[in-house]
């Protein structure tokens, strides 16, 4: 279920199915004239599967968007994605120290995991002169989480083109299911959430927690010279509401475990430079990023990404790319609430078994291909199409390797040593 | 504060003296030189990768600096 939380804290999310946000498109499509009608269809699909001690999580991710440009100055897109979900996460969280006064007791518990996240999408872009505005709507939902989100987004070019300013707000209006709690407890005493049965009904044993995340965006893109360009992106986001796993327990006391609890507010800042460099001499692209990491929960975090990426013949080219991350934990983040030496016993109020919390670094390799499909020129002229249809097209596929090192996460005492990743990509696209 | 306001300033000054003309756009234009350039894989992608991890934000965004998108 995490895995479903922190996805939901960080996609925005609608109401409208992906029919009829495709519907929608078309609709307003046909309404103008066809003279500068372009229709693009894309489809993603992403399977990420891993399966450390314990736990193991499947999750497969299929997408499509549809975009159509009736006029010069406008594009309507709508699109669908999902998340299938399923797996066996951690449902019980103790530390080590814990284990060894309870040493017949076995206290960490799984729980099993299956949820489909639905997300349709709609929205439009408007360009006057050198400038785009650009909106949209996403509603997401699953048996315990919904969300819905809105996108506004403006965009303009100065120096000859040369400069490009982004600025974006997003805002999500999310509800969490949770446990109806007793009157009188208090975070320490609460029970975590059994299961998703009843949620936004009116059974008595349910609630509704809300999330709202505020998010603000700046970008700046720069070409330097005919071989090399930077991007500048800097990304705010505050969240106020429920940000806790409810199905996730923690053991806080001998014999005593409760629902996770963090705290209600977090405001999280990043700083990303991107710089792409054409290397003339072995026809190569490379790629580097490096971003820092902030946010109010004192979790700090650096990452850097190298890629280089190539022809190998026309249309086809090759990448293989490399990830480096590392964060530090939370401050109310410990393995063992119950006691121990530090960095081990409790943290204030708060308390927290999400792994994704804790202090760790992650290392990642991965290859993609891509094909860009462009139909010959036909001898009698006119525009040449694939298949009669298509103007163009484009097939794509990836695959990447994540390991992760936890410096603290332990369930029980055991350090999670083989937490690795893997994530497949397909990608299609045509024109048309 | 007012430092960092200087040289925000001065760096956006400095690329007003940059000129690429429309004719050497050719790399950048070139979906090879693109920052997003599949957009919904690298979405997906970095969705995987963020719900494994304590941070957020700094995602790229689509254009390769060419003024061509």
């Amino acid at each position: 279920m995490r895995l479903q939380l922190t996805a939901r804290l960080r996609l925005g999310l609608t109401r409208r199915t992906p029919a009829a946000s495709g519907a929608a498109a078309l609709a307003l499509a046909l309404a103008f004239p066809a003279r500068a009608q372009v229709a693009q269809v894309d489809t993603a699909h992403t399977l990420f599967h891993e399966s450390p001690t314990r736990t193991n999580m499947t999750v497969y991710t299929p997408g499509v968007d549809v975009s159509v440009t009736p006029a010069e100055f406008l594009t309507v897109r709508g699109g669908y994605e999902a998340d299938v979900v399923s797996g066996a996460s951690v449902a019980t969280k103790a530390g080590p120290s814990y284990q060894s006064v309870n040493p017949g007791v076995d206290v960490i518990t799984t729980a099993s995991v299956n949820d489909v996240r639905h997300t349709p999408r709609g929205g439009f872009t408007l360009r006057k002169g050198d400038v785009e505005y650009t909106a949209q709507y996403t509603y997401g939902t699953e048996n315990d989480y919904r969300s819905h989100a809105i996108f506004v987004g403006a965009r303009t070019e100065a120096y000859e083109h040369n400069t490009q300013f982004e600025i974006s707000y997003a805002r999500n209006f999310d509800s969490v299911c949770d446990r109806v709690q007793s009157v009188n407890d208090t975070p320490p005493r609460f029970r975590a959430l059994e299961d998703s049965k009843g949620c936004f009904t009116k059974d008595p044993l349910r609630r509704t927690r809300s999330l709202s995340i505020d998010g603000f965006q700046a970008s700046w893109t720069q070409a330097w010279t005919p071989v090399l360009a930077t991007q500048l992106v800097y990304t705010a986001q505050l969240l106020d509401g429920f940000q806790s796993n409810p199905y996730r327990s923690i053991v806080v006391g001998q014999g005593l475990k409760a629902q996770e609890h963090h705290p209600d507010n977090r405001a999280r800042h990043a700083l990303a430079l991107r710089i792409n460099w054409f290397v003339r001499p072995i026809k190569t692209a490379v790629r580097l990023m490096g971003r820092v990491y902030r946010d109010t929960w004192a979790l700090t975090s650096g990452t850097g990404e190298l890629e280089v990426e190539r022809y190998i013949a026309e249309g086809l080219r090759v990448a293989g790319r490399g990830r480096f991350y590392r964060q530090t934990g939370v401050v109310f983040w410990s393995d063992d609430y119950t006691g121990g030496d530090p960095p081990l016993g409790p943290k204030g109020q708060y308390f927290t078994g999400d792994r994704e919390l804790s202090p760790f670094w992650s290392a990642a390799v991965g290859l993609r291909l891509t094909w860009a499909i462009t139909p010959a020129p036909k001898p009698e002229g006119g525009a040449p199409r694939l298949l009669g249809v298509f103007t163009n097209a484009k097939l794509g596929a990836s695959g990447d390797v994540m390991q992760f090192s936890y410096d603290e996460y332990t369930l029980a005492g055991t350090p999670i040593t083989n937490a690795r990743a893997y994530i497949l990509g397909l990608t299609a696209g045509a024109a048309f | 504060m007012t430092r960092t306001l200087a040289v925000i300033v001065t760096t956006l000054s400095l690329a007003g003296c940059v000129t690429v003309k429309p004719s050497q756009r050719s790399v950048l234009a070139d979906p090879i030189m693109q920052f997003e350039g599949d957009p919904q894989a690298s979405a997906q992608l970095r969705h995987a990768i963020e719900n494994r991890e304590g941070s957020y934000g700094g995602g790229g965004v689509a254009g390769g600096g060419c003024g061509c998108n």
